[in-house]
C-alpha cells in the first residue's frame, strides 16, 4: 500500500487520522502507523462468528476513536536489577536498537487487531533481559485502564540467548474497548513465562493478540486467564521455526452472565524436533458463550515434532454454551501428536462420591467446579497470580 | 437402646426401573461386624448405594433407620453426617481436588467441631501409617490415576478419619494383593480397638472370604437375587469357601 492511498483511506476517518499525528513518531513513524491502521480496516480476523448464540461480529468490531486514552501508562514493577523493564517511549527513545529489534517482529501487524494496536501503540512495556541473564523474581506490569476510553497496551518482550524471565501482566479498569498486544522475541535457549489476567469490568470489549517468535531451543509459555469484559477475544500464538523449541499455551476462562469469550490458540510446527503442550480449561454459566480454537501446524518438514493439546469445557447451566474446534494440520509423517476434548456437565458420581463424606450437594459442586480449573491453573506462576485467579473463578460460582 | 443400630426393614430398590432388592432384612448393631456375601448381580452393591442414596437407586419399599433416625428421608450427605460411611468399590476420581483439602473438608463437614489444622494433620499422619501410606499421597488429586491398591487405602484412610457410626465396605477386598488386604485390614481392627471407634458397626460386602480371615465377622448373610436367603455365623463363611454358592442356592431351590 503506497503512503498516499493509505493516507487518502485514513484521512476519510479524520478523527483517527487525527490521532495517529498526534502519537509519538519515535515509537512508530506516521507512515506505519497509517499502513498498520489501513490494514485493521480493511483485514479479515480470520475468525468465523463463534457458534449460534454468539450476538457479536467480531469483523466490525472497531474502537470509538474519539475515546483514544491518551493517557493510559503501563504500571511496571520490575525487582530484577540485571533486567530493563520500561515503557515504549522509553524504549524507542533509548534503547533504539533492541527495541526496533523486537517491536513488530513476530509479525504481529498481519494480524487485523495486531494492526490495529500497533497503529495506535503509545502505552506498553519493554523488556529486555541480557544475554545469560536469569530474572530471579517476576516482572509485574498493570495497565490500569480509564473509564469509557479506548486503549491499546502493548508489551514487548525481548530474551536475549540463555536468559530466563517470567512476566505476570494484567489488564484492569471499566475501557470501553481494549486491543492489547504481546510480543516475545527471544535468542537461542531463552526461556520466557507470559502469563497474563485479564480483568476488565463487565462493560467493555477486549481483543489481546499474543505472538511470540523463539529462537533455536528456546521455551516459552504463554499462560492466560480471561475472566472480564463483556467480550474477550485473545489469540495465542508461538511460531516454532528454529529446532529445539519448547511452547506452552495454557488458557483458562470462564464466561457468567452475558460474557462472550473466544480464545484461538496457535502453535506452528515449521522445524522439527520440537514440542508443544497446550492446556485449556473452560467452564460456561448462566448465559455465558464461548468459543475455543486449539490450531495445531505441522509442516510436512517438522519431523520430530511432538504436540499435545488437551482441552476441557465444563457447562454449568442450559444456556451456556462453549464450541470447542480443534484443528490439526500435520503434513508430517513421523511426528507425535495428542489431541483430548471434553465438554460436559458435572458429573453426578462425583458429586454423590462428596456427598457421600458429608458434603452438601451445593458445595460439592462448586468446589468439582474449581477443581476442574485446577490443572490450568497450577501451570501459572506466581502464588499470589493462582489465588487471584481461583478467587475470580470462585466468585463466578457464589455471586448467582 | 433397642433402636441403635442400623436397621434394615423390607427394602426393595430398583434401578432404571428394574428390580434389584426384593425385600431386605437386616439389622447391624452398634460394635458388630456382618458380612454380606453373595455371587456377582446378586444386589450387594445396590445395597450399599442404597443405603448411601445415590440418585439412580429408587426405593421404592421398606425402611432404613440409624439409630432410630429415618434415613431414606435424608439426602446422601446428611446420611454422613448422621454417621453413615460407604465405601466405594470403585471411588470417584475428582483431578483438581487434593486428598488432604478432601479429607478435611470432609472431616469439617462430618465433624463441624473439627481438629485444628496441626491436630487434624498429626491425626493424617498416624492413620496413614498404619495403612502403609507415603505422605505424599496428601498432595496427589483425589484417586486421579490411582491404582486399585491406593484407592481402597484412600477410602479406608477416610474411613479412620470419618469415623462414623456405620460403615458398609463394599467390595473393599477386590483387587488387591495380600499385602494391600493386610494393611486395609489392618487399619480397620486398629480403629475397632480405639475407643471412639469401638462402638460402630460394620456391614462388609463382600464376593470372596478372604477379607473374612483378617476381620472375623460376628454374623454371616448370604444374598441370592435380591434377598438374604441364609443368616449365620463365621462358619457360614467357611462352609462358602469350600462350597461356592451353588449348593445354597440349592438348598433354597428345594425349600422355595
Amino acid at each position: 500500500m503506497k503512503r498516499s492511498e493509505a493516507l487518502s483511506n485514513v484521512l476519510e476517518k479524520p478523527a483517527e487520522a487525527d490521532v495517529l499525528a498526534r502519537l509519538d513518531p519515535s515509537i512508530l513513524s506516521l507512515e506505519r502507523r497509517l499502513q498498520a491502521f489501513e490494514h485493521f480496516s480493511h483485514a479479515h480476523s480470520g475468525r468465523e462468528r463463534p457458534g449460534r448464540y454468539w450476538r457479536v461480529d467480531l469483523e466490525s468490531l472497531a474502537p470509538d476513536i474519539a475515546t483514544f486514552d491518551f493517557d493510559a501508562a503501563a504500571s511496571i514493577d520490575n525487582p530484577n536489577a540485571n533486567v530493563l523493564a520500561c515503557d515504549l517511549r522509553a524504549a524507542a527513545g533509548q534503547h533504539a536498537e533492541r527495541f526496533a529489534r523486537a517491536f513488530g517482529a513476530t509479525g504481529v501487524a498481519d494480524t487485523k487487531f495486531g494492526a490495529l494496536t500497533t497503529a495506535f501503540a503509545r502505552a506498553g512495556a519493554f523488556v529486555y533481559v541480557p544475554a545469560d541473564t536469569q530474572a530471579s523474581e517476576p516482572i509485574t506490569i498493570e495497565y490500569d485502564l480509564p473509564d469509557g476510553a479506548a486503549s491499546f497496551p502493548y508489551t514487548v518482550v525481548l530474551a536475549e540467548a540463555g536468559s530466563d524471565v517470567t512476566i505476570v501482566e494484567r489488564y484492569r479498569g471499566a475501557p470501553r474497548f481494549v486491543s492489547g498486544v504481546a510480543e516475545i522475541v527471544t535468542g537461542e535457549n531463552a526461556r520466557v513465562a507470559f502469563a497474563s489476567h485479564q480483568q476488565l469490568a463487565g462493560t467493555t470489549q477486549c481483543v489481546q493478540t499474543r505472538l511470540a517468535l523463539p529462537g533455536k531451543d528456546a521455551t516459552i509459555d504463554w499462560m492466560a486467564a480471561d475472566i472480564g469484559a463483556a467480550l474477550s477475544v485473545n489469540e495465542l500464538a508461538v511460531a516454532i521455526e528454529q529446532p529445539g523449541i519448547t511452547a506452552g499455551v495454557t488458557s483458562v476462562f470462564f464466561p457468567n452472565g452475558k460474557q462472550h469469550v473466544d480464545v484461538l490458540s496457535r502453535i506452528e510446527h515449521s522445524v522439527g524436533n520440537s514440542v508443544s503442550n497446550t492446556v485449556v480449561k473452560s467452564a460456561a454459566i448462566d448465559s455465558g458463550q464461548a468459543r475455543y480454537v486449539g490450531n495445531i501446524v505441522i509442516a510436512e518438514r517438522a519431523q520430530g515434532s511432538n504436540a499435545a493439546l488437551r482441552d476441557d469445557a465444563l457447562l454449568l447451566s442450559k444456556q451456556a454454551h462453549i464450541d470447542s474446534v480443534p484443528a490439526l494440520e500435520i503434513a508430517a509423517n513421523d511426528v507425535k501428536a495428542y489431541h483430548g476434548a471434553t465438554v460436559g456437565a458435572l458429573d453426578p458420581d462425583q458429586i454423590f462420591y462428596m456427598q457421600s463424606r458429608g458434603i452438601a450437594a451445593a458445595a460439592a459442586e462448586r468446589m468439582i467446579a474449581i477443581a476442574f480449573f485446577e490443572p490450568a491453573i497450577e501451570r501459572f506462576p506466581t502464588r499470589g497470580l493462582r489465588d487471584e485467579i481461583r478467587a475470580a473463578i470462585e466468585s463466578k460460582l457464589t455471586t448467582r | 437402646m433397642s433402636n441403635r443400630g442400623l436397621r434394615i426393614a423390607g427394602l426393595h430398590c430398583s434401578v432404571d426401573g428394574k428390580s434389584i432388592l426384593n425385600g431386605i432384612d437386616l439389622a447391624v448393631e452398634p460394635g458388630k461386624v456382618h458380612a454380606l456375601m453373595g455371587p456377582n448381580g446378586s444386589g450387594k452393591s445396590t445395597l450399599a448405594f442404597a443405603l448411601t442414596g445415590h440418585p439412580r437407586y429408587d426405593v421404592t419399599r421398606g425402611t432404613v433407620s440409624l439409630d432410630g433416625e429415618d434415613l431414606l428421608d435424608m439426602s446422601p450427605d446428611k446420611r454422613a453426617r448422621a454417621g453413615l460411611f460407604l465405601s466405594f468399590q470403585y471411588p470417584a476420581a475428582i483431578p483438581g481436588i487434593k486428598v488432604a483439602n478432601f479429607l478435611h473438608a470432609a472431616r469439617q463437614a462430618v465433624r463441624p467441631d473439627s481438629l485444628a489444622p496441626a491436630k487434624f494433620r498429626a491425626l493424617l499422619m498416624e492413620k496413614m501409617d498404619v495403612l502403609g501410606m507415603d505422605p505424599a499421597f496428601m498432595s496427589r488429586y483425589l484417586n486421579d490415576g490411582f491404582s486399585g491398591g491406593e484407592k481402597k487405602r484412600l477410602e479406608m484412610l477416610q474411613l479412620a478419619v470419618l469415623g462414623p457410626k456405620y460403615a458398609v465396605l463394599d467390595e473393599t477386598d477386590s483387587g488387591l494383593d495380600v499385602d494391600a488386604l493386610r494393611d486395609v485390614c489392618a487399619s480397620v481392627q486398629a480403629l475397632r480397638q480405639q475407643d471412639e471407634g469401638r462402638d460402630a458397626g460394620y456391614l462388609i460386602i463382600t464376593h470372596y472370604p478372604r477379607i473374612l480371615q483378617y476381620i472375623a465377622p460376628d454374623v454371616v448373610h448370604v444374598m441370592l437375587d435380591g434377598r438374604i436367603v441364609k443368616t449365620g455365623g463365621a462358619d457360614l463363611a467357611h462352609r462358602i469357601e469350600r462350597e461356592g454358592y451353588d449348593t445354597i442356592r440349592e438348598e433354597i431351590g428345594s425349600v422355595v
